[in-house]
């Protein structure tokens, strides 16, 4: 081989650039996160070995299980309810002509290329108790509504960012479906058309085979993302929420690490974090395998 | 021309050759312009009476002075990185109030801010300043920053409202006073089953819950440090405040911020709202179409004869340890902080209190704001500075602040369901739990505990 010939050294000099970003961004963090998670510390001048205190004090923190529940909720309702909506308006667009395609997957992808801090933004004023759009809206559709508290009430504060979520993310999760969609054999369907299946076995025994391995990757990626839920209800609720009611993990590590200072603590809630999301997922594939 | 790895990586080495010889030649380039002193602060109305009289102090020093103004997140959350890995950091920093407790949630020594303490007694400023605003600076009895403002809490007012309700602002001398007025105004007048005219503007969190325990001179934490907010007197001011926004006789309404705020006032739905000294300036700005139109008056008081304000935010400045010239720095920090002339100049640019007495004394403060209706509300706050309670820190304020709220929230569900009989002590129990809570976070920190600490 060409490269061969150059000796040992050329591979490592390619490698080198990748190799030490790698060590710096990655490995490094990693590495010392593990060493934080068993310390306390205040900068890099004072650190005390607290063993493994800042776990026992994270799993007996009531705010830790809070923020677990409405992750979960959060996550659940994302995978339930906002991914069938997806996978439908892929199929209506699928369905449509290319320009009506092309016009639907623009309105409906949009609300992703704007940032989570922006759309936050947006919806604490949309949800303006009195003078918002969304309170005002329902007043005038259902006569209830207008005082309502979205953000300041504690059993409002969970559906109200489910919303926003579902305003933001089925959009962005329907082009992987489309594109799924758009690679299924078209002769298969035909054939299934032919044999007399209904609409309803077409999709259950023909198209979603197929879509099957892009819908795995959807569910354990919103599942990931879910559980890393932070910028939107920070920038919505403007912190956590009231009683904790928008707190999520990542927002009860951005609390205690930044917050408050304790970094050891946060790290070994961002460990806890990990475990969860891997457990999850590994479920998630084992169980999408069985099927 | 030889390439023995192939052009492509020819040309990527030449990318990263250049680039960083440009990265480093422009890195350089900056140190070099470096100023003498570098500031940074957070709030736009400062930048703009700081760089009206910086001039004078460099020619004064023959220094150069960069002034930064960042937003108050960025600049805290840089700051604190800044901080903790020895980066770069300007050599003074407006920082906002509370924020101290973060900064010193380890040893004294770590923290990263000249000890004024010494210099402040040594210098005679300590009392020439209102000395209870040391305490939003300070950690285990040491001053870190000097404060900007004291932000005297006040009521501000629909003039031509109250009039045409026939409201005498005079007569509400306690908040008794002010909650029957409340209870006579508060009305739905569309018929529609929500009111359309509140008393008092009543934030759902702690916000006013602060506000209020201040007066009353109930702290979070007390000087050492110590929790102290679960007692009959906190429970006794959130009861009455879940009383005043969701009991059956309520006069309050979250106005909340912004254009929500504004339409507020504007259509008169709220009537009263807290006001600090910093917040006059704010409604300038946003609503020029009420101009003559508000007007303050002192908090109501506790009970007859107490104390009628309270203080909400702060601003102080410190210089931070990494600072080559730090005697420059504290030379600047007096030159902005207590020349009472600029002062009582900038006093007329940002409606803020100084912390410093003798400037109170300055015509600035009696003169009539034809935005308040010709009121001389230097003069009121001045009035009310002199009863200013102190506001003690602590690492776990935004904690402690937090578990305040979910006292509030949990009292409100209780009223909803129980009603009123047994609220206050519903709550005080719930406050013994919720300090209980903020007293194990803060005694697992080490370093507050004074245990050993190791190097690492």
């Amino acid at each position: 081989m060409k490269a061969g010939k150059k000796g040992p050294l050329a591979p490592w000099l390619f490698l080198g650039p990748y190799l030490v970003l790698t060590g710096i961004f990655f490995i490094y963090p990693f590495l010392n996160s593990i060493w934080l998670s068993f310390h306390q510390t205040n900068g890099p001048r004072s650190s005390v070995y607290v063993g493994l205190s800042n776990f026992a004090f994270v799993l007996g923190d009531p705010a830790f299980f809070t923020a677990v529940k409405n992750t979960t909720i959060y996550t659940i309702v994302s995978v339930t309810v906002q991914l069938p909506l997806s996978l439908g308006l892929a199929m209506l667009l699928n369905s449509g002509k290319g320009r009506v395609r092309n016009v639907f997957r623009l309105i409906l992808f949009s609300p992703h290329l704007v940032g989570q801090i922006f759309v936050g933004i947006l919806f604490a004023v949309i949800f303006t108790p009195r003078y918002g759009l969304f309170n005002i809206g329902l007043q005038e559709l259902i006569a209830w509504g207008l005082e309502e508290r979205w953000l300041a009430n504690p059993s409002l504060v969970m559906p109200a960012l489910i919303v926003v979520s579902m305003w933001m993310y089925v959009g962005f999760n329907m082009i992987y479906f489309l594109a799924a969609l758009q690679n299924v054999d078209q002769g298969l369907l035909d054939a299934a058309r032919v044999d007399g299946a209904s609409s309803w076995q077409t999709f259950w025994h023909v198209t979603l085979p197929q879509i099957k391995p892009v819908a795995i990757f959807v569910v354990v990626m919103s599942t990931i993302g879910s559980y890393q839920l932070f910028e939107l209800p920070y920038a919505l609720l403007g912190g956590n929420g009231p009683n904790n009611s928008g707190l999520t993990i990542v927002g009860y590590l951005y609390s205690t690490a930044f917050e408050t200072g304790d970094l050891g603590t946060g790290a070994a809630i961002g460990w806890l974090l990990a475990l969860i999301i891997f457990v999850i997922s590994t479920i998630q594939i084992k169980i999408a395998r069985v099927e | 021309m030889n390439y023995p790895y192939g052009k492509a990586a020819f040309l990527l080495l030449l990318i990263a050759i250049v680039s960083g010889s440009a990265h480093t030649y422009f890195s350089l380039g900056r140190q070099v312009e470096r100023p003498d002193l570098v500031m940074a602060i957070f709030a736009p109305n400062h930048e703009e009476a700081y760089r009206e009289v910086l001039g004078e102090f460099e020619r004064e020093h023959g220094v150069k002075v960069q002034l930064q103004l960042v937003s108050q997140r960025a600049l805290q959350s840089r700051l604190q990185s800044s901080l903790l890995t020895g980066a770069d950091v300007p050599d003074l920093v407006e920082l906002i109030g509370g924020s101290m407790g973060y900064f010193s949630r380890g040893p004294l020594e770590d923290v990263g801010f000249v000890d004024m303490t010494d210099r402040l007694h040594q210098e005679g400023i300590y009392s020439r300043m209102v000395e209870s605003r040391f305490s939003l600076w300070s950690s285990r009895g040491r001053i870190f920053a000097l404060p900007h403002d004291l932000h005297p809490v006040a009521l501000c007012y629909r003039r031509d409202l109250i009039k045409e309700l026939g409201i005498d602002v005079s007569s509400l001398k306690t908040w008794a006073d002010f909650v029957a007025m409340g209870q006579s105004v508060v009305r739905d007048m569309d018929g529609d089953g929500n009111p359309d005219r509140y008393a008092l503007d009543a934030p759902l969190n702690n916000t006013a819950i602060n506000i209020l325990l201040l007066q009353r001179g109930q702290q979070l934490f007390n000087e050492n440090g110590e929790v102290v907010f679960d007692t009959e007197l906190t429970a006794q001011t959130i009861a009455w405040y879940i009383n005043q926004t969701f009991g059956a006789k309520r006069i309050g309404y979250e106005a909340g911020w912004g254009q929500g705020l504004t339409k507020a006032m504007n259509d008169g739905l709220v009537l009263f709202y807290f006001c600090p000294d910093w917040r006059t300036k704010q409604f300038e700005m946003d609503m020029p179409n009420q101009k003559g139109q508000l007007a303050l008056m002192p908090l109501p008081a506790w009970e007859a004869g107490g104390r009628r304000t309270s203080s909400w935010g702060g601003t102080g400045l410190a210089i931070t340890k990494a600072s080559r010239k730090q005697d420059l720095a504290w030379k600047l920090a007096k030159f902005l902080y207590i020349k009472k002339e600029d002062l009582s100049s900038r006093f007329e640019g940002t409606n803020i209190i100084p912390p410093l007495k003798e400037a109170w004394e300055m015509p600035a403060f009696d003169k009539p704001d034809p935005f308040y209706g010709g009121q001389a509300i230097g003069r009121l706050y001045t009035d009310l500075a002199k009863e200013t309670p102190p506001s003690y820190v602590s690492p776990y304020s935004n904690l402690a602040g937090t578990k305040l709220t979910e006292v509030f929230l949990d009292g409100v569900e209780y009223i909803k369901s129980r009603g009123e009989e047994g609220l206050e002590e519903s709550i005080l129990n719930n406050l013994k739990v919720k300090a209980d809570y903020v007293r194990e976070v803060l005694n697992r920190n080490v370093f507050l505990r004074k245990t050993k600490v190791g190097g690492s």
